[in-house]
């Protein structure tokens, strides 16, 4: 049941999606670097990797330190980070089943633009990448809970304020003029923005270095700032006592 | 009954002035989740600057109609989400044996809520009806609070209806979530942009049309309401709200007639 209405969900989302596009392509003028048909496959892919993104691996953090388990994890002889990640790739990997027959029952409202494998090559990498920097955000706010146990605000801000910026709702390339040059310099771009945009070739072979290169910046970054806070954290927890 | 729910907004109040920290984070996550859609729409449609007609104005106003009426559920009615959560670690149970109505009794349970979205709401929508250019009389007024009132019953149907599928199926989260939040998307944009058997199910099977694109048809002085209606349907949203409430009531009955619990 729960695997029929979230497929469910992902095809009413799909209808809704080529509705809304499909009105504003055939009233206005279409913005030239991107078609209807490169629009509907952006927003149809953004919603299957939804599926895969929206799993919060971390989750566990904020619930382990609720309940007071982490001690114990402390004290195993493992990388407790890695245990997060592994766990969450174990999520992710349920979840992406789902994206089969989501996939299948999209194509029955909307197609698909299949790009050359080596652009499917790049995007997926890309993707990859977004899935690294998505994981440590998550990490990072699950990690607030290492100071403050009511952390399920936060991160809703956070993850509402995510979808926007990173591409997920809507293109990047739409947000006009200053605003659009900063949504492009924040990290969330690198989530989804960055592999759609491969996806449906607006960014081109030539920059695809360039993006990559962005990608990883960011990830660096994040996943250095995961490493102090966890330290920082995990030194607070022993003090406590759990 | 009106004392004991007097004493419920009391401990409300309370609790809020006990965490307040926790009071003013879920206050800024309720603008950022409405900025977030008011946002989106906006640069949506500064690159498309009409939407079957509609302006980013008017579909402002039509967004804030919406969460006007979607807030004072919330405010008043939210608790009722939770019977799934109580149905499933047993606490329903309490409510079968205690002499009050089971739905008050769910209604009034102690839940750290407050007007703050309700007030958020009401400012958006005053704001959306100066910029959407609509012609302010008493009328209006009057016409705004009913189909306020009657949206936010169209949607208590709705949560009554998952809330009574808990019953039944007892894991209803997922189903929940996914009405709540297929309400917000589909409501959003005027329904003459769905094919037509969308648009039916939105105006007479799940009414949501009714909890604002009829209504802003009406206000806005447009013509065209995607069904061949007269725009002045817009004015029966209350009808449409106490009806659909009195059936999904009716249906809730049956639910608790058939209850038997978890055996937790």
């Amino acid at each position: 049941m729960e695997v029929a209405t979230e497929v469910g969900s992902l095809v009413l989302r799909v209808y809704l999606l080529r509705s809304l596009w499909t009105a504003l392509y055939t009233q206005n003028l279409a913005p030239l670097n991107l078609p209807l048909h490169s629009m509907i496959t952006y927003a149809t892919v953004a919603l299957l990797m939804s599926l895969i993104l929206e799993v919060d691996g971390t989750r566990l953090i904020r619930e382990k330190l609720r309940e007071g388990t982490i001690a114990t994890d402390l004290m195993k002889p493992i990388s407790v980070p890695f245990y997060f990640f592994s766990d969450g790739i174990g999520q992710t990997g349920l979840h992406a089943v789902l994206v089969i027959p989501s996939l299948l029952f999209s194509l029955l409202l909307v197609r698909i633009d299949v790009p050359r494998p080596e652009v499917i090559g790049a995007f997926l990498l890309s993707f990859a990448l977004g899935y690294c920097v998505n994981f440590f955000l998550n990490f990072l706010m699950n990690s607030i809970a290492f100071w403050t146990l009511e952390t399920f605000a936060i991160q809703l801000i956070v993850r509402w304020v995510s979808d926007l910026l990173s591409g997920q709702v809507i293109p990047l390339t739409l947000f006009p003029g200053l605003l659009g040059r900063l949504v492009f310099a924040l990290p969330f771009a690198a989530i989804y923005s960055t592999p759609l945009l491969i996806y449906v070739g607006v960014i081109a072979p030539a920059q695809w270095a360039g993006a990559f290169a962005m990608q990883i910046v960011w990830l660096t970054l994040f996943a250095g700032l995961s490493t102090l806070v966890w330290r920082a954290g995990s030194r607070r927890v022993v003090i406590q006592g759990g | 009954m009106l004392a004991a729910y007097l004493q419920y907004w009391r401990i409300n109040v309370l609790t809020m002035l006990e965490y307040r920290a926790n009071f003013i984070m879920w206050f800024a996550f309720s603008i950022v989740y409405h900025g977030v859609a008011i946002g989106a729409l906006f640069v949506t449609m500064r690159a498309f600057p009409s939407m079957n007609g509609w302006s980013f104005r008017e579909m402002f106003f039509l967004y804030a109609l919406w969460m006007t009426g979607h807030e004072l559920h919330n405010t008043l009615f939210f608790n009722v989400v939770s019977v799934p959560e109580y149905v499933r670690e047993g606490r329903f149970d309490r409510f079968l044996v205690r002499p009050l109505d089971t739905l008050f009794q769910v209604l009034t349970v102690p839940s750290q809520t407050m007007p703050d979205s309700l007030i958020l709401a009401i400012v958006t929508l005053c704001v959306a009806t100066g910029v959407a250019g609509v012609h302010v009389d008493a009328p209006y007024v009057l016409a705004v609070i009913a189909v306020v009132a009657g949206g936010a019953l169209i949607d208590l149907g709705i949560s009554l209806v998952v809330a009574t599928i808990s019953f039944w199926f007892v894991r209803v989260d997922t189903l929940r979530w996914v009405v709540m939040s297929l309400e917000q998307d589909f409501t959003r944009y005027p329904i003459s942009i769905y094919t037509r058997g969308v648009r039916v199910v939105l105006a007479f099977i799940f009414p949501f049309a009714f909890m604002n694109y009829f209504p802003a048809t009406y206000f806005l002085g447009k013509t065209e309401t995607g069904l061949h209606l007269d725009p002045a349907v817009g004015l029966l949203t209350p009808l449409i709200g106490l009806a659909w409430f009195a059936v999904s009531y009716a249906f809730w009955r049956v639910g608790l007639r058939r209850y038997q619990g978890t055996g937790s």
